[in-house]
């Protein structure tokens, strides 16, 4: 606690100070009024203009708002880049600004990066041209008088682990070791002959200069280890190296002062005061009840008894229940309810306004004071403002949330809080009715300075660095002051974030280096399909998950052909099953669809779907009774009593025999679906709008757009096969209440199978083909589409309308059907061998009943993993890349530029998919760099809270983000965009989309042109494309793809299958 | 008398069992070389599947017999003239069914647990502690003697505390299990009275000279002093660890474990082990009318407590936790009542369904849609309840006590600990003065002596 005396000194000192800052703070006021108010001549300060104050807080909040989470509702998890409030900065400095904000990391550990350049993951190539590059970009500098330059400093740092600790933990090092004793174990031979030659010239006669030796007074330590006696003579020269060195290094630390690092202090009066009192949180205090109040006002359906008044706002309930004086308060808040009542009737921006004022924050730190304070619940806070801004996507009650009544609650509480703490910190200065609108000031005069390292500690740290660089202790006793300061500034200079940064941009380019190698070795080998009619083809979403699958389909054979778009099929729509009670959006998040689709049943089974719903509804109530009445008093006491040990079937049913019991329900559901067959109301027949503003189905007009625009745009308007597969994707699991992040990002978290049986509808209908034979699309007439849905966490391919198929195509569906089915099992085998649980040598049906179990288990917090390793994206034609390994990292584009004449088919599918690939791509990235700060860290502890998202156990902030189990296994690289086009056409494209210039120009992606005639790679850096020359172009070549990825777990490299090239016998043992 | 020796190994091998997969999941652990995950859930799972199957058995057997009661003696800890304590194990109709369902859902949680916390970094630390509570728990259940019986309530509220603070780096999980941990400390002190009680009283621990007779018509054997005054420190006692008002602060904050080890204490065993030790006791609290009136009335106030706190929870496992405590509450009475097999039904009904519940609750958001889907619409929020009787004045006032938790955390720390501490800086003020006087210079008379 500070001394009361202390206090008021430092006061009378800060009085002036303060009264410096108003006035400053004064003339800034005058600026921004232009003249309106008169220079006012009191200390204090001018009363502000109400509104001019309003204004500049609301600007403050706005600007505060792009820094909170975006995530929404939990129920429709949509990826996007955590960090897109910095996307007009370029991406390095971007991580390293938001770290600052944030307080979280800007890349992985520097002991991550180590392990990955132990394993291969980075090469010392890699690291050296990285910088190379950066010396490139600054120049380079000599250092040690000319001995060493800094490029060779920094790689000598990066590849020798560089302990750098306080002067405590070296005092310690120096007691309990011998550290300095001896050269490291890891130099280079050269280095440590270089260092070890100077013994034979310095250290003739060590005897002689040991008396001299030991003069220095401040190393008793060195005294102490030099007198244990003595050592074998083949250590002895090492010694006195190693020793001497560090005599060296202790003078040459003394001749330059110790840095002291001027930090700008934090603005919270929270953080101020725990930096003076480490003990006193204060939003320990604050934060439970912001987030009783936020999660009570938020509720979707939870509680049972919602929080009364909440349609009035969360400001104006809360002060209703919290102004009266019923009930005990916490020592910190018995002040709260005097607040809020005079807050009442208030508009929250005039409470916000008069709470920072009341908490004597100055006008210019408005905007960085409402953003720290709204980033310490910055889950809460973002999911507020989300339902402010999209009360649509709300699962249940649209609540009239406003992030400005959420901010006027937290500073009235943090200013109740800091009135408290500073009466109980400074007992007799502040009393109750004192103010304390100059303690903010007086705190960030008290802030403590971080001093740099201490003596000892650069001695040490120096110590090690010039045996890595090769400086012997002549060296460094040659270098005068100045050149003693310009090699200690380089070091630090090169601190553990720069060195972190270099290792991530190696970490890319190794990527990198693998895929595009890759791509290069595949141009001589791939050609253009001709002739023949493919057996069956097959659409696929773009997803990297499909990316496997797309391989093991066309490993059935060449006359076997696949294309990637983005899995709403250009069918954006609100789509209502006739499962479902509601309708939901199924196209990308930046889209409002226009059109409602309806799945009906057919008109004959009509009867049975009735039967079937009221079953359902039956069914629906007694769960809903059950699970409600388990929690009721009089109700609950009974059922509980009574009917509770029922649960013991379901509960050794689910824990042991997961598989089976998952199965048993999705097979019932299976057959109770199968006897109401259904279509879909795809046409529009009535041209009144629906009461939701959208049309009923698509005219026939549109639909054709449809259908052209997604064969343009994967380049499929010739060479049709009798049946074309189109498939959607989803996935379904329990224990997971992050299930929706595993579904279609094209389809804003959604399943696509009806849009693909939408597009499959709308492809078969001969309007449609006639419409589009007239503009010269010719679909050949015994082409057949058919829609169907993967399940990519149970690999199941469900079909749609398959009692459609004419009976010319019956028997080719049905091999499709089977084939599909052995695809589906190859490629269950080649997830597993990333799952852990899942022994190496699983046969293939095993893989896929293991699948299968994980899907339906209570128990796995990994039923799949989702997206996790994405890092490419293709776009171009498939042939090129086809046949290549690309590890289920590689999202896959379709797009055929010698048809795009005009460019713009690159010009949309850029803009559709990019936002969408590196908005996962991003969300992936960040969650593994900060399980923590970006993402929601392990699932154990998850809670789900008012049906909106998970806090950590009982009271948290809402986590947002990817749990660190969907994470896990990712490598963070930013996605690599190859795009299959000319430079020149690339930026074209790239510079008609705003949002994909952002990204592109500020490397938030890594763009990649691949010429389509030459096959010449470049790579987009610094706003330009620069030829890329492959390393080598020798890639391993299997048979097919099991032979290269079985028995291993770890990240795989490219290689070439050459089943899914050439020409082999379709039936060729296939998993049966 | 083979039949007897039959039981007697029955009995050994259901405690030893849990106690010999503690050993031997964490001596490696302890040598630095952990078993795999693979042989840890295996280790476990035979473990609790052993003790299961012994704890089938021997229900069996007693079972035909029509459950009489069989105590096991193991061996005497210590004994001076008159006073021994003996460490004796009891099979009988309440403690052999008890030890079949704890160690059975023990094992299904260890089954659950052992996907659910795969590559987590406390792997091993989570089977040990849930063998170590497995351990207690039957221990406690088996326990023919009150200081058995203490034995395994300690070892159960330690694993307990610790499996709350699972994931030590956060703050306020620490907290929590420290909050559990204190509330559990304060109400040993009348499980550990009660017990040197029956010590002065009978100079024994055992359970045999406190009441004989089969459960559930055990008759008493003490006096009505030494039943009424045992009763009032179990019911103390139990009162803790079942979190009865106004002990019950703890247990919503305790949902911050992993999820299979909140279903199984919190939801299932744990908070049930008051009322076992309880009816254990039952012939002494036929003694005591007047506390099975307390009973009554402290069961219910929980009851009701957490039904109305209960329904303002917006997540899941706060509510299913005020949902475990009214239920507690509701067997708290009828243990008050003087009911024995109702309440014991329904403790075990009462376990297997909010394990079930709790385990599932992640799936929470996947169970809601389809119940919407299944009723075409949102389950209706209930049309009427209770509070619609009172005035909208009182509703606001009722809302924030449920919002604030029934104030007992406010109330705690106001009424006990801000004046316990004030109590103990006065002393260690007292206390420094004190040494400042003793260790003074005699020399110096300029100082005083202590004030």
């Amino acid at each position: 606690m500070i001394e009361e005396q202390d206090f008021w000194n430092s006061r009378e000192i800060t009085q002036n100070k303060t009264c410096r800052i108003e006035r400053k703070v004064s003339q800034n006021c005058e600026e921004f009024l232009h003249g309106l108010l008169r220079p006012h001549a009191s200390m204090t300060l001018p009363p502000l203009s109400n509104l001019l104050a309003r204004e500049h807080c609301q600007n403050a909040i706005d600007h505060a708002t792009h820094y909170l989470p975006a995530q929404g509702p939990i129920d429709v998890f949509i990826h996007h880049n955590t960090l897109h409030a910095f996307e007009e900065e370029p991406f390095e400095e971007a991580l390293i600004h938001a770290s600052h904000i944030f307080g979280t990391e800007p890349f992985l550990t520097e002991t991550r990066y180590r392990e990955e350049l132990a394993q291969g993951r980075i090469r010392s190539e890699d690291v050296d041209a990285v910088l190379d590059a950066e010396s490139l970009v600054q120049g380079d500098q000599q250092l040690a008088g000319g001995r060493i330059t800094r490029k060779s400093l920094q790689r000598a740092i990066l590849f020798h682990a560089i302990r750098q600790e306080d002067d405590t933990a070296v005092r310690w090092t120096l007691t309990e070791s011998n550290v300095v004793e001896c050269l490291r174990t890891d130099l280079d031979p050269s280095v440590r002959r270089q260092l070890l030659n100077e013994d034979a010239i310095a250290f003739a006669n060590v005897d002689d200069r040991d008396s001299t030796f030991f003069g220095n007074e401040d190393d008793a330590v060195r005294r102490e280890t030099f007198a244990r006696g003595s050592f074998h003579k083949q250590f002895a020269s090492e010694r006195r190296v190693a020793s001497e060195l560090w005599h060296a290094c202790v003078e040459a630390v003394a001749l330059t002062r110790p840095s002291i690092v001027h930090v700008r202090p934090p603005v919270r009066h929270r953080d101020l005061i725990k930096a003076i009192e480490p003990s006193l949180d204060l939003d320990a205090f604050v934060n439970p009840l912001l987030i009783r109040w936020s999660a009570a006002f938020l509720d979707q359906g939870i509680a049972a008894w919602p929080m009364p008044g909440r349609e009035r706002g969360l400001f104006e309930a809360v002060s209703k229940i919290y102004s009266g004086k019923n009930g005990p308060l916490e020592p910190w808040n018995i002040a709260l309810p005097d607040a809020l009542q005079a807050a009442q009737g208030m508009d929250p921006i005039d409470v916000i306004v008069a709470e920072l004022e009341r908490l004597g924050i100055p006008q210019p730190q408005w905007q960085v004071f409402i953003r720290q304070s709204l980033l310490s619940l910055r889950g809460w806070a973002g999911m507020i403002y989300q339902i402010e801004q999209r009360p649509d996507r709300v699962p249940v009650v649209a609540v009239p949330a406003r992030l400005a009544d959420f901010l006027a609650l937290r500073l009235m509480c943090d200013r109740v809080a800091v009135e408290w703490a500073a009466q109980r910190l400074w007992r007799g200065v502040f009393d109750k009715t004192k103010k304390i609108s100059g303690l903010w000031i007086e705190l960030q005069d008290r802030y403590p300075p971080r001093r740099g390292p201490g003596g000892l500690s650069r001695a040490f740290l120096l110590h090690q660095i010039s045996q890595v660089v090769g400086l012997t202790a002549r060296n460094i006793r040659a270098l005068d002051e100045n050149e003693l300061i310009r090699l200690e500034s380089a070091i630090a200079e090169f601190n553990g974030v720069a060195r972190r940064r270099i290792f991530h941009l190696a970490f890319e380019r190794h990527h990198r280096i693998q895929i595009l190698d890759a791509l290069a070795s595949q141009v001589r080998v791939t050609q253009a399909p001709v002739g023949v009619r493919p057996q069956a083809q097959a659409i696929f979403c773009i997803d990297e998950r499909c990316e496997s699958f797309r391989r093991h389909f066309e490993e059935l054979g060449s006359s076997f052909e696949t294309f990637g778009t983005a899995g709403f099929f250009a069918v954006a729509m609100y789509y209502r099953g006739i499962d479902d009670w509601h309708t939901s959006p199924l196209c990308p998040i930046v889209i409002r669809p226009k059109h409602t689709v309806l799945e009906v049943p057919e008109t004959h089974a009509e009867h049975e779907h009735r039967t079937r719903q009221a079953w359902r509804r039956r069914y629906g109530t007694i769960m809903g009774t059950m699970s409600n009445s388990s929690r009721t008093l009089v109700r609950g006491g009974l059922f509980t009593a009574l009917a509770g040990a029922i649960a013991a079937v379901p509960l050794v049913a689910r824990v042991v025999f997961p598989r089976f019991t998952a199965r048993l329900g999705a097979t019932a559901a299976a057959i109770s679906r199968k006897r109401v067959p259904t279509r879909l109301l795809l046409e529009k027949r009535n041209p009144h709008l629906l009461p939701d503003g959208t049309h009923p189905g698509f005219d026939v007009n549109e639909m054709t757009a449809i259908v052209r625009r997604v064969l343009e745009d994967i380049g499929l308007t010739k060479r049709f096969a009798r049946l074309v597969a189109v498939l959607g994707h989803g996935s379904a699991s329990l224990n997971n209440p992050h299930e929706s992040a595993y579904d279609c990002g094209a389809c804003g978290g959604g399943r696509g199978g009806p849009n693909a049986r939408a597009f499959a509808t709308m492809a078969n209908d001969p309007r449609i083909r006639r419409s589009l034979a007239d503009e010269g699309l010719l679909i050949p007439e015994d082409t057949q589409f058919i829609g169907g849905m993967l399940d990519t966490c149970c690999d199941e391919v469900r079909w749609f309308d398959a009692e459609r198929m004419p009976a010319s195509h019956a028997s080719e569906f049905a091999d499709l059907e089977a084939m599909v089915r052995g695809v589906s099992i190859s490629n269950a085998h080649e997830r597993c061998r990333r799952f852990e649980t899942a022994p190496l040598d699983i046969t293939p049906l095993e893989a896929h009943r293991h699948v299968e179990a994980r899907a339906g288990d209570l128990a796995q917090v990994r039923p799949e993993l989702g997206h996790a390793t994405n890092a490419v994206c293709i776009i171009g034609r498939r042939w090129r890349s086809r046949g290549l390994f690309l590890d289920r990292r590689a999202f896959l584009v379709s797009y055929d530029s010698s048809i795009d004449i005009e460019n713009d088919i690159l010009t949309r599918t850029l803009a559709a998919v990019a936002p969408v690939g590196v908005g996962i791509n991003l969300e992936y990235f960040f969650s593994v760099v900060d399980s923590i700060g970006y993402g929601c860290g392990t699932k154990l502890p998850h809670n789900i809270t008012g049906l909106l998202g998970v806090m950590d156990g009982h009271a948290s902030d809402l986590r947002t983000g990817l749990p660190w189990q969907m994470v896990e296994i990712h490598e963070p690289v930013r996605l690599l965009v190859v795009i299959e086009s000319t430079p020149e056409r690339i930026l074209c494209a790239v510079e008609k989309t705003p949002m994909v210039k952002r990204l592109a120009l500020n490397e938030w992606m890594q763009v990649v042109a691949w010429d389509p005639d030459t096959g010449a790679l470049s790579v987009f850096e610094h706003g330009k494309f620069i030829p890329y020359l492959p390393e080598s172009i020798n890639i391993s070549v299997v048979d097919r793809s099991i032979s290269w990825y079985a028995g291993h777990r770890e990240h795989l490299s490219p290689a070439r299958v050459l089943a899914a090239m050439e020409n082999l016998p379709a039936a060729r043992d296939l998993p049966s | 008398m083979s039949m007897q020796d039959g039981i007697y190994y029955l009995v050994v091998c259901q405690l030893a069992a849990p106690a010999m997969t503690f050993a031997l999941i964490g001596l490696p652990a302890l040598l630095g070389r952990p078993l795999s995950e693979q042989a840890t859930t295996r280790v476990v799972g035979a473990g609790f599947t052993s003790g299961f199957m012994a704890a089938l058995a021997t229900l069996v057997t007693l079972g035909l017999q029509g459950f009489p009661s069989q105590v096991v003696h193991l061996g005497t800890w210590f004994s001076v003239g008159h006073h021994a304590a003996t460490i004796d194990l009891v099979a009988d109709g309440l403690s052999v069914p008890y030890v079949c369902f704890s160690t059975g859902l023990c094992a299904l949680v260890n089954a659950f647990a052992g996907k659910y916390l795969h590559r987590e970094p406390g792997f091993t630390r989570f089977f040990l502690l849930l063998t170590l509570f497995g351990t207690g728990m039957n221990l406690m259940v088996l326990a023919g003697s009150i200081d058995v019986l203490f034995a395994g309530w300690e070892f159960l509220g330690l694993s307990s505390a610790l499996l709350i603070g699972f994931f030590h780096e956060r703050s306020n999980a620490v907290n929590a299990s420290l909050r559990a941990y204190t509330t559990y400390r304060i109400c040993d002190i009348g499980l550990l009275t009660a017990g040197v009680v029956v010590h002065a009283a009978v100079g024994s621990g055992d359970f045999g000279k406190l009441f004989s007779g089969t459960w559930p018509n055990a008759h008493c054997l003490v006096s009505t002093n030494v039943a009424v005054g045992v009763s009032i420190l179990l019911v103390f006692a139990a009162m803790g660890k079942s979190a009865q008002v106004p002990f019950s602060g703890w247990l919503a904050r305790a949902m911050e474990g992993p999820t299979p080890s909140s279903a199984i204490f919190y939801g299932a065993l744990s908070i049930h082990a008051g009322a076992y030790v309880l009816l254990r006791c039952e012939s002494l609290l036929d003694q005591a009318p007047a506390v099975q009136w307390a009973m009554v009335v402290i069961g219910s106030v929980t009851a009701l407590h957490a039904s109305v706190v209960g329904r303002v929870q917006t997540d899941l496992k706060s509510m299913l936790a005020y949902a475990s405590m009214m239920q507690s509450g509701i067997i708290f009475v009828e243990i008050g009542l003087g009911w024995r097999v109702i309440p014991l039904v329904h403790v075990v009904s009462h376990a297997i369904l909010r394990s079930l519940q709790i385990l599932r609750s992640p799936s929470a958001l996947h169970d809601r849609h389809e119940l919407e889907a299944a009723l075409g619409g949102h389950p209706g929020s209930e049309a009427w309840s209770p509070r619609h009787l009172l005035s909208e004045r009182s509703q606001v006032w009722l809302y924030r006590l449920a919002l604030e938790r029934g104030y007992q955390d406010v109330s705690m720390v106001r009424l006990i600990v801000l004046p316990v501490r004030r109590l103990f800086e006065f002393a260690a003020r007292g206390e420094e003065r004190l040494i400042m006087w003793l260790g003074r210079d005699p020399t110096d008379s300029s100082r005083g002596g202590p004030k």
